[in-house]
């Protein structure tokens, strides 16, 4: 289990990461989400003992990172995917690795029948795709078989063969009872990967919970009941629940289970046509979330003020 | 587990990390050329006008003529060694693999400093066995070997030390370059042509003074001994030591 415990790191007068707890469970797929400089890479990089903590800890199994002998067969990290020499081959970059933690060599040319490389291993670094970068550094978070792995990003740059592949070994080793913490900012494959989702926004925890948890809102789940009586029906909630009107004859409750809207219409003599709990996309949920932790937003441009080339026909 | 076994296993990796690169095969092999082909011509030289060679003249005397330039590629060899991995990130996989950054410290700096040292003793060496083969009567004694090769071995190892030690507080290959070849070659030679006092006794207390006086015998200043030379070259190493240490035990590891 990873654990993570009032983790503060500031850089001069920016706090990148702050006061942030969560822990990481056995046996799950995490996903680590937050928009870009939320801090999951600094928060990934203090678990892994490259950045020293301003303040807090960051423990796996009790242990800080920094205090294992071998830490390959224990965590396994791809973190940076750019972060290799580009002068050496991908096996050697391998068994320097393996030499690190005492590995045997064999082990080397296995995780990289694992990841699909064999072909390219013996060919220098810089002249790898980010794909290829990618499932090197897997390899290499793979080589002490361990029982707690943490990646951020790991489908940049894979293909749709690459991106199912490590949605299966994910999903694997979580059902095999390890550690999984992953990062990522595409919420589709987060919806298809993670259990449980720990959400920061300017260094600070936003949500942890169940995956469930959030696309229904987290706790404040949302019913959507269709009735040819909305007026009746929104007259009774109303003090009970918030009920917004999305169209004439629908009502969206935030506040009530539907058994009880369900319940209350029938005892009112309202017809309805059609109740069911409102579950919301990962990325809309994600996005009400973090809506005020957002540091860097871009503009879409205004189609009635774009720039028209000289000449250019419309 | 032992930090002796995690010492050992680091300092096997570190002497993967040098090899595994080709940057370190041409810093090699161009030190190389440099320092036998050197010896070579002295060795040339001194067979086409074997009257100015004095009778009691070893080859260990012409090869020492060339331990300058393999002391440069010594200091090259360990500022890109010691660089590389901040220089290009991969400093991530490192730590993450060796975590224990004393660790990493200690087998960094020893690999780096005994490769450097022991590769600059080996071309000086074969520069020494080149001027005996253009000059058979001069022979190679090996007690004057062992001195001469001791000697030349603390001025490799404390410039190899410098320069790792510049190399780890810089975290720049051209940074550590620029700044080792500066206070070896150029700072000493531009300190000791101004007309000052004090440039003098500046240039005396420069790591390439004492390396000039302990390789030729001859520096900036008639008061410079073996012993300051040395003395000077220590701690300059020393010092560099401890500020690459510092930088890296205790500094986040970015590029």
């Amino acid at each position: 289990m990873i654990s993570v415990r009032g983790l503060t790191k500031s850089y001069g007068d920016v706090r990148a990461v702050d006061d942030l707890s969560f822990d990481v469970k056995a046996g799950k797929v995490t996903g680590f989400l937050g928009p870009n400089g939320a801090g999951k890479s600094t928060t990934m990089r203090m678990i892994m003992g490259l950045d020293r903590p301003t303040a807090g800890t960051a423990t796996i199994d009790g242990r800080r990172y920094a205090d294992l002998a071998a830490p390959l067969t224990e965590v396994g990290a791809l973190l940076d995917a750019g972060a290799m020499h580009p002068g050496r081959s991908g096996r050697a970059h391998l068994r320097i690795g393996a030499r690190t933690n005492g590995i045997p060599q064999s082990r080397v040319e296995e995780v990289i029948d694992q990841v699909g490389l064999e072909s390219a291993a013996g060919r220098r670094i810089k002249g790898y795709s980010l794909g290829m970068r990618q499932r090197l550094g897997i390899a290499a978070a793979l080589l002490g078989d361990p029982q707690v792995l943490l990646f951020d990003e790991p489908v940049n740059g894979l293909d749709l063969d690459g991106v199912r592949w490590i949605r299966a070994l994910l999903r694997g080793f979580a059902d095999e009872g390890r550690t999984v913490l992953v990062s990522s900012h595409l919420m589709s494959e987060m919806q298809l990967i993670a259990d449980r989702v720990v959400i920061i926004g300017r260094g600070r925890l936003i949500a942890d919970a169940d995956i469930n948890e959030v696309l229904r809102g987290l706790g404040g789940a949302r019913v959507r009941v269709r009735t040819p009586q909305a007026d009746d029906l929104h007259r009774a909630l109303d003090g009970h629940a918030a009920v917004e009107r999305t169209t004439s004859d629908e009502l969206e409750i935030t506040g009530l289970p539907a058994a009880e809207i369900g319940d209350l219409a029938h005892s009112l003599g309202v017809p309805v046509h059609h109740l069911a709990e409102v579950e919301q996309s990962l990325e809309h949920a994600y996005l009400s979330l973090t809506d005020d932790s957002v540091d860097y937003h871009g503009q879409t441009p205004d189609p009635a003020h774009e720039p028209v080339a000289n000449g250019a026909a419309r | 587990m032992s930090t002796a076994i995690v010492l050992a296993r680091t300092s096997r990796a570190e002497w993967s990390r040098i090899w595994s690169v080709r940057s370190s095969w041409i810093l090699t092999a161009v030190t190389a050329v440099a320092v036998i082909g050197i010896g070579s011509l002295i060795g040339h030289d001194a067979a086409g006008d074997p009257s100015g060679v004095p009778a009691e003249a070893s080859g260990w005397d012409g090869g020492q003529q060339t331990a300058m330039f393999a002391l440069f590629g010594i200091l090259a060899l360990a500022a890109v060694t010691s660089t590389a991995d901040h220089a290009t990130g991969g400093i991530v996989p490192t730590l993450q693999w060796t975590p224990r950054r004393g660790v990493l410290l200690v087998a960094r700096i020893g690999v780096s400093v005994a490769t450097a040292t022991l590769l600059g003793l080996l071309l000086v060496a074969a520069a020494s066995v080149m001027v005996r083969a253009f000059l058979p009567r001069v022979g190679l004694p090996l007690a004057e070997g062992a001195e001469v090769l001791g000697g030349l071995a603390f001025v490799f190892a404390t410039g190899a030390l410098l320069a790792a030690g510049l190399g780890l507080t810089l975290r720049s290959t051209a940074g550590a370059l620029v700044t080792v070849i500066a206070l070896v070659l150029v700072l000493p030679f531009f300190l000791a042509q101004l007309p000052y006092d004090w440039s003098l006794d500046l240039a005396t207390i420069m790591p390439g003074s004492g390396a000039l006086f302990l390789i030729f015998g001859e520096g900036p200043s008639d008061d410079m001994t073996t012993a300051s030379a040395r003395l000077t070259l220590a701690a300059w190493a020393v010092g560099a030591l401890l500020m690459g240490g510092w930088r890296l035990i205790r500094s986040d590891a970015n590029r």
